[in-house]
């Protein structure tokens, strides 16, 4: 828990555009070009503490390519990628994680081969002791405890000896964030956590991710309208990589360029 | 302690007592026969940390092999009089300084690029100690005497092929425990998470590069020691050993016994060394067509492997 990590104020909804809330993640004219091809232009946002961010546009606007460079998996061709008041541009994926950003995939990404249990924990000892080589994993009490809470926290915490290629879709996607939220983030990045779900399923879901989003930032993108209307403080609409409009649900909606970019595609 | 928990070590101490008593009864040539295994078992051990706990396919492994002998091979000519412990560091050394530099190159890359790598790292320390006559002794490799058991102060004995052979039992059985526990421990975890999954290990913190050079260095010394004791063993030292048919050998075993099990490639080993025995009767020099029809088959109809089956047990 960080000192500067503020409460969140009243309700979450409507009352998102935190200009007053410091910002957790901030992008300076992010860039990123492949070869020809410009995936992100000149992205400049910030996310306040504690908000749920939703980023939306039509296939190819750059919303995955902006999760890559925020979780390191791109290098940006120019800008740069402030989190916490520190410069992470350019860092690999496991210095990222170390900072405190946690993602989700769009494809379900997990240990198949391995516990629920065992994903939860292995992601939970990269915070403590995981350089040990003569103990054994099991006699780290806090690293399990700390996983099963996180499992709780999921809803799956009947399941933990279960072998995670055998949970249900649904299942899978909710130890997905498990995964992410046992590296003890403060930014969460959620790609398409309801991608593939059923109407049940995505309830649950969102109702999981409005729970988690009570101590901590979360980014999430999504195509499914209802989720994002329903989830998010502040919506940030991508088209071309460039960002076309930001503002709360109801002005999104408002908006007629976002009209135009939906209709056009 | 659970029940299946129990099982094993029962399971562990019957093995055990068997391979206590087993050179009691055994006829030379059998004797001779299972020291060897323990020795290669504990090299195909070795592997396994690579290649069944971390998903890396190394066939550089006889590299290590050999430089642990030929560091056992400094030690006993150089040093009088001969010493056991000596001969065991220098070889620890010699591997494990190939070992830091394979790694360094070789985990950068990944699948057949790192095997490839392994390979290519062992044919260069095939040729230079192939050639370095005046050092290596060339082709004809080292030969040297054998070192006594030698305590300071406790004891001091020379090797019968008994002792020789509990002596290896003990060493082999001790780095099987090590390297059991490594496996267990968080950084054995890290390993198999790299194995299941690189790219989410990563996003979930781990420098995965580190932990595979650090993989790389534990499995080239546990190498290197089998070395050891093979060049107390037969009191030679020779350039075939380095060659990366040994390598390939070694994965064999690996994946007839059982991988990601540490007793299945030992039991691979005993295996392979069966059927060579048994077919080189009938077939002599071409005894490897039948062994590979059996291997062949093996993957095919048992792609786990002898031991596959039980995998959780032994892991557990």
């Amino acid at each position: 828990m960080t000192p500067d990590r503020l409460p969140e104020p009243g309700s979450p909804h409507g009352n998102g555009r935190g200009a007053v809330r410091s910002p957790i993640l901030r992008t300076e004219g992010l860039t990123v070009r492949f070869g020809g091809l410009t995936a992100l232009d000149n992205v400049t946002l910030a996310v306040p503490h504690g908000e749920i961010r939703a980023m939306i546009g039509p296939n190819g606007a750059g919303k995955s390519t902006f999760f890559n460079c925020v979780t390191g998996v791109l290098r940006p061709t120019s800008g740069r990628i402030v989190f916490d008041g520190e410069d992470i541009t350019g860092l690999p994926p496991h210095r990222i994680s170390q900072k405190a950003i946690a993602r989700s995939y769009q494809i379900t990404n997990i240990l198949p081969g391995a516990t629920v249990l065992e994903n939860v924990r292995i992601a939970a000892q990269s915070r403590h002791h995981s350089w040990s080589l003569v103990r054994h994993h099991r006699a780290f009490v806090d690293v399990i405890d700390r996983a099963r809470a996180v499992l709780d926290a999921v809803g799956l915490g009947d399941k933990e000896e279960e072998l995670a290629a055998n949970l249900s879709h649904g299942e899978q996607r909710h130890l997905e964030i498990g995964i992410a939220l046992a590296t003890e983030p403060k930014l969460l990045c959620l790609d398409e956590p309801t991608a593939g779900m059923s109407v049940s399923e995505t309830r649950a879901t969102v109702e999981l991710i409005r729970q988690i989003a009570t101590d901590l930032t979360i980014l999430i993108v999504e195509h499914d309208m209802e989720v994002v209307m329903g989830l998010a403080h502040t919506i940030t609409v991508l088209h071309y990589g460039e960002v076309v409009a930001e503002g709360t649900p109801a002005e999104i909606q408002a908006n007629p360029r976002v009209q135009e970019v939906y209709l056009k595609t | 302690m659970t029940r299946s928990a129990a099982g094993y070590w029962i399971g562990f101490a019957v093995v055990l007592a068997l391979l206590v008593v087993a050179p009691l009864v055994l006829p030379e040539f059998w004797r001779r026969f299972v020291t060897e295994i323990l020795i290669w078992g504990l090299l195909a051990m070795s592997l396994d940390l690579l290649i069944g706990y971390t998903g890396m396919v190394s066939f550089g492994h006889s590299a290590f092999f050999g430089l642990g002998m030929y560091g056992a091979a400094a030690a006993l000519l150089t040093v009088r009089p001969p010493n056991l412990w000596l001969a065991i560091l220098y070889g620890l050394v010699g591997a494990g300084a190939v070992a830091v530099f394979v790694a360094y190159f070789s985990t950068r890359l990944r699948d057949i690029y790192f095997a490839i790598t392994t390979l290519v790292f062992s044919q260069i320390f095939y040729v230079i100690i192939f050639t370095w006559t005046e050092v290596t002794g060339g082709e004809n490799g080292l030969g040297f005497s054998q070192p006594a058991f030698a305590i300071p102060g406790v004891v001091s004995a020379r090797f019968t092929p008994v002792t020789l052979h509990w002596f290896v039992l003990a060493v082999v059985t001790v780095s099987y425990l090590g390297l059991r526990r490594i496996t267990q421990s968080p950084f054995g975890m890290v390993l198999q998470s790299i194995r299941e999954n690189e790219p989410r290990t990563r996003a979930i913190g781990y420098h995965v590069e580190r932990y595979k050079i650090v993989a790389v260095m534990l499995s080239g010394l546990f190498a290197g020691l089998a070395g050891v004791l093979y060049a107390l063993q037969n009191k030679f030292a020779a350039p075939d050993f380095v060659f990366f048919l040994v390598s390939g050998e070694v994965v064999v075993f690996n994946v007839m016994g059982g991988m990601g099990t540490l007793v299945g490639p030992v039991a691979g080993a005993a295996f392979f060394f069966l059927l060579r025995e048994l077919f080189s009767r009938f077939f002599t020099e071409y005894y490897l067509i039948p062994v590979g029809i059996i291997f062949t088959l093996m993957v095919i109809f048992v792609p786990q492997g002898l031991l596959g089956f039980l995998r959780r047990r032994l892991n557990q």
